[in-house]
């Protein structure tokens, strides 16, 4: 659909200012220095260029002025008819003629004058060949001057045309003038068309847009039109003329039957039979207004079938459009601006026509195919018994019953919104989350739970069932506990011999001391660090000490002594390489051969070492892609030679290409006066 | 009572918030009108609760959802999963399922009695679609895209999907969810039906762009505020037509 939008032209600037725009566009856009002792192909090609700098730039800018003015042609009827009336087609066209002229004109000059230039054998004629191209081209321009001045009115006057959509629904309303049309406008509409009491309030289109059964519809208020023959009408009445032609709109027809607008009936009648021709084909109205003054009952028997004569005519547009002849409503109504009686009433008639027509037409096109489905409101077909009940909260309902009371609440409600904006606004207030947790005691919604603990992911140990599991295991436990408690085992010295009886009091003591130890122990350690025992701090876990403990039991202690301390003390010095002559192989050793790599690793395995020992470079490691290591070493010797210069030039590596800038310039451009050189 | 809406100047607000007829879900946004327009609606009746899932905005589209239970992306933290475990009623499942597809919103569409899904859907996802959700599930297409629940928002009591829908695709999908549908666009004519609409059996909401038009199909073919579906049909036809073609 195309967009009608004058409001988009560029200013067309007059003949003066264009001039010097592009030609400051010239001296500023191309070289101006240039010296007689050039060569002479480089100062023609200097004044060359400027001429054809120029004669680019008129070029363009008359083009845009061409292409952005809309072909009376091409555009809507409606449009190219408007713009007729209001502007002159002829006037219109040759203004843009001329503009094309002049392009064309100015186009020819630069062609001959680059072509003259190429004669020319001095800094001197080229210049003057280019003054004379300029001038002339400025002087195409001037001649054009009062077209541009013409255009730039009309693009003035276009960009405050009312945007009209010439295909979308449309409501027109026509009548003679001051018979209420605007003050209907602005009732229906948020239009703010002026109103006086005087005939030709409204000298133009005015647009307001009104909404009906989901729709929006454009309402166009048009000036007045009076009855007289179609040569003597005035552009104001042309307007409406153009409008009812060209726009497939509702046609309301305004009669005033209280004649206070100046014109009796019977002239008003007389204008609907003079442009009935108009309506063709248009769901055409006819509208009684100011029933305020004078009611429709109480008009004259002449005028009463002046109305009816325009009523049947009226009539026709809805039989011709395929509706029942009976189908009266609609067609003549009454209505009072003034008092706002029957207002909406018209309204809706109007849209309810138009709307009427617009679809039967559009039932007719192939378009409609695509949308069917958007027609159809699938109904379920019963699959199985099951229902399938829709979900409402109680809440819900309740609150649709009491409808006003839900709004009153909502109204008192505090919302988020509310507390957002007493705290600070947004990105200052920041809501707690857990705010409306759904918990089983209000007050662990605040509650901190560490994501992980001990090095572990909390929430791989949450189990929601966790309390009623062990209420389960607890139960569980309980049961086992019961049947138990019949054979109930018990700890008591009857069934022991004495030997066992004096090793059970001996634990006991035991484990009592132990426990009597701890506790003094953990009576002072708050203000001290535990340290663990394996650190031994008191020096109390000696080997000695384990000795008699061993002994005392009955143990022979020598051999836990012995690796008690072969662990403490670390490995033993005749276990290292160097002195490895008690390797297990020492038949091989014999014969100088080194051992394989197998054995040497799993030898280097079981040592310990102090250091590790790095790979000296030029060791030859097979797989490399060397032959032996003398070809390594030599191979690294390249390398290095290769490398030295690179490094040499603080280079990162072969491709590390980068030129430095070698003189900067601030450095180096520049009066050097006195005082002013450090900062260089 | 369709409501419409913005988050953070986007209407595609379906992608942003999930809604379901025993709770909402809202993204965290960097103010609190989203959250207050839905507030304002819903407090007091369902919880409104704010949350991200994997810590992305786009929660609508991540997971799904009905009153009985609420599936949630592999990609889902353990802080959200305890976060929406906390706020939502206790009827309410949670379970976060080790799906390919993680985009469950756009790849399941459910009421509260039946779900469509994608047809790529594991095996163990579709039982435990069924499981969490208590619906029966079938695997289908809407005009041709397997993405269901971009393409379409069901409630209990009707449903809206993609313009292209023809209309025994409409009549076999209606059969399958047991509720009336209509073919429609929201959003001044986006056929993303999930990502511009959100709606439970008693509201909706949907994006500012949102025409007159498309608001009106919406509320009666979801039947809120006393409209029925057959108005479509009746007195809303021409309209339609006007604007349509």
């Amino acid at each position: 659909m195309v967009q009608y939008n004058f409001k988009k032209i560029t200013v067309v600037p007059n003949g003066k200012d264009f001039v010097d725009i592009i030609l400051s566009r010239t001296q500023r856009q191309t070289p101006t220095v240039v010296h007689k002792g050039y060569a002479i192909s480089r100062i023609r090609q200097f004044y060359m260029r400027k001429v054809k700098y120029t004669q680019q730039n008129f070029y363009d800018k008359l083009s845009t002025i061409i292409d952005e003015f809309p072909r009376l042609d091409d555009i809507h009827p409606f449009y190219g008819d408007l713009l007729h009336v209001l502007y002159n087609k002829d006037h219109y066209k040759l203004a843009l003629g001329q503009i094309n002229t002049a392009r064309n004109l100015i186009s020819k000059v630069a062609k001959d004058y680059v072509k003259l230039l190429k004669y020319g054998d001095s800094l001197y004629r080229c210049k003057s060949l280019k003054v004379a191209a300029l001038g002339r081209m400025c002087t195409v321009i001037k001649r054009i001057g009062p077209s541009l001045a013409y255009l730039e009115q009309i693009r003035q006057h276009m960009a405050r045309l009312p945007s009209i959509d010439p295909n979308t629904r449309t409501i027109l309303i026509c009548g003679y003038p001051n018979v209420g049309k605007s003050s209907f406008i602005n009732k229906i509409t948020r239009a703010d068309v002026d109103v006086q009491p005087y005939a030709f309030t409204t000298k133009s289109l005015f647009v307001g847009h009104t909404d009906y059964k989901y729709l929006r519809y454009q309402v166009i208020d048009t000036p007045g039109i009076l009855d007289r023959p179609f040569e003597d009408r005035n552009i104001i009445e042309m307007c409406s003329i153009t409008a009812l032609a060209h726009l497939r709109a509702a046609v309301l027809f305004f009669l005033d039957i209280s004649g206070s607008c100046g014109y009796s009936i019977a002239q008003q009648a007389a204008l609907f039979h003079s442009i009935k021709s108009l309506f063709m084909n248009k769901p055409l109205m006819i509208v009684c207004n100011k029933t305020d003054l004078q009611p429709l009952e109480g008009i004259s028997e002449e005028d009463k079938k002046l109305v009816a004569e325009m009523k049947d005519e009226a009539m026709k547009t809805v039989i011709g459009q395929g509706g029942e002849a009976t189908d009266e409503a609609g067609v003549l109504l009454t209505m009072s601006t003034l008092t706002e009686d029957g207002v909406i009433s018209v309204k809706n008639a109007a849209c309810e026509r138009l709307l009427n027509q617009r679809v039967e037409l559009k039932m007719k096109s192939k378009k409609l195919n695509d949308c069917l489905n958007r027609f159809h409101v699938a109904m379920p077909k019963q699959r199985d018994q099951k229902e399938r009940p829709a979900c409402i909260p109680e809440a819900v309902l309740e609150a649709r019953a009491k409808q006003a009371e839900a709004d009153a609440e909502k109204q008192k409600r505090k919302l988020e919104r509310d507390l957002e904006n007493e705290n600070g606004g947004a990105g200052v207030y920041s809501a707690s989350l857990r705010k409306h947790y759904l918990l089983a005691n209000e007050e662990w919604k605040e509650d901190i739970m560490p994501e992980i603990l001990d090095g572990h992911n909390v929430y791989d140990f949450v189990d929601p069932d966790i309390l009623q599991r062990l209420e389960e295991l607890e139960r569980e436990e309980g049961l086992r506990q019961e049947e138990e408690g019949d054979d109930d085992f018990e700890m008591d010295g009857a069934e022991l011999t004495p030997e066992e009886q004096a090793a059970l009091a001996e634990i006991r003591k035991k484990k009592s001391l132990l426990i009597q130890q701890h506790r003094v122990k953990k009576s002072t350690a708050e203000s001290r660090p535990t340290v663990p025992r394996k650190f031994d701090k008191d020096k109390e876990f000696t080997s000695k000490r384990m000795g008699r403990q061993l002994s005392a039991l009955g143990l022979d202690p020598t051999l836990a002594i012995n690796r008690a301390r072969s662990k403490s003390r670390g490995r033993k010095r005749e276990r290292s390489v160097e002195c490895g002559d008690d390797n297990g192989n020492d038949a091989m050793d014999v014969d100088e051969i080194t051992p394989s790599k197998k054995q040497r690793r799993s030898r280097s395995l079981s040592m310990a070492r102090s250091r590790s020992m790095s790979r000296p470079r030029s060791e030859f490691v097979p797989g490399e892609g060397f032959k032996d290591k003398p070809q390594k070493e030599q191979a690294i010797k390249l390398f290095k030679k290769s490398a030295n210069k690179r490094n040499k030039d603080a280079r990162r590596g072969e491709s590390d290409r980068v030129i430095p800038t070698l003189k900067p310039k601030h450095l180096f451009s520049g009066k050097r006066s006195s005082g002013k050189t450090d900062r260089r | 009572m369709a409501t419409r809406l913005q988050f953070e100047n986007s209407c595609e607000i379906g992608v942003f918030s999930k809604l379901t007829n025993a709770y909402c879900l809202v993204a965290i946004g960097g103010s609190e009108n989203f959250y207050s327009t839905f507030e304002s609606e819903l407090s007091g009746i369902i919880p409104v609760i704010k949350t991200s899932i994997g810590g992305t905005r786009i929660i609508g589209r991540l997971c799904a959802g009905n009153k009985n239970g609420l599936l949630l992306p592999h990609t889902t933290t353990d802080q959200e999963l305890q976060h929406l475990r906390n706020s939502l009623p206790d009827g309410v499942v949670v379970q976060r399922i080790d799906e390919r597809l993680s985009a469950l919103g756009n790849c399941i569409a459910c009421n509260d009695h039946v779900a469509l899904t994608h047809t790529d859907l594991d095996k163990e996802t579709e039982e435990m679609i069924a499981d969490v959700l208590g619906v029966e599930v079938f695997r289908q297409t809407i005009a041709g895209n397997i993405l269901v629940g971009s393409y379409c928002a069901i409630s209990n009591t009707g449903g809206l999907v993609h313009p292209h829908t023809s209309i025994e695709d409409l009549d076999e999908l209606s059969t399958l969810l047991q509720v009336p549908l209509v073919a429609g666009t929201v959003n001044r004519g986006s056929e993303v039906i999930g990502a511009g609409l959100t709606v439970n059996d008693w509201t909706a909401f949907t994006g500012s762009d949102t025409t007159a038009t498309e608001l009106s199909v919406i509320e009666s073919v979801f039947k809120l505020r006393e409209a029925q579906p057959t108005a479509i049909v009746d007195e809303m036809r021409k309209s339609l037509i006007d604007s349509y073609v």
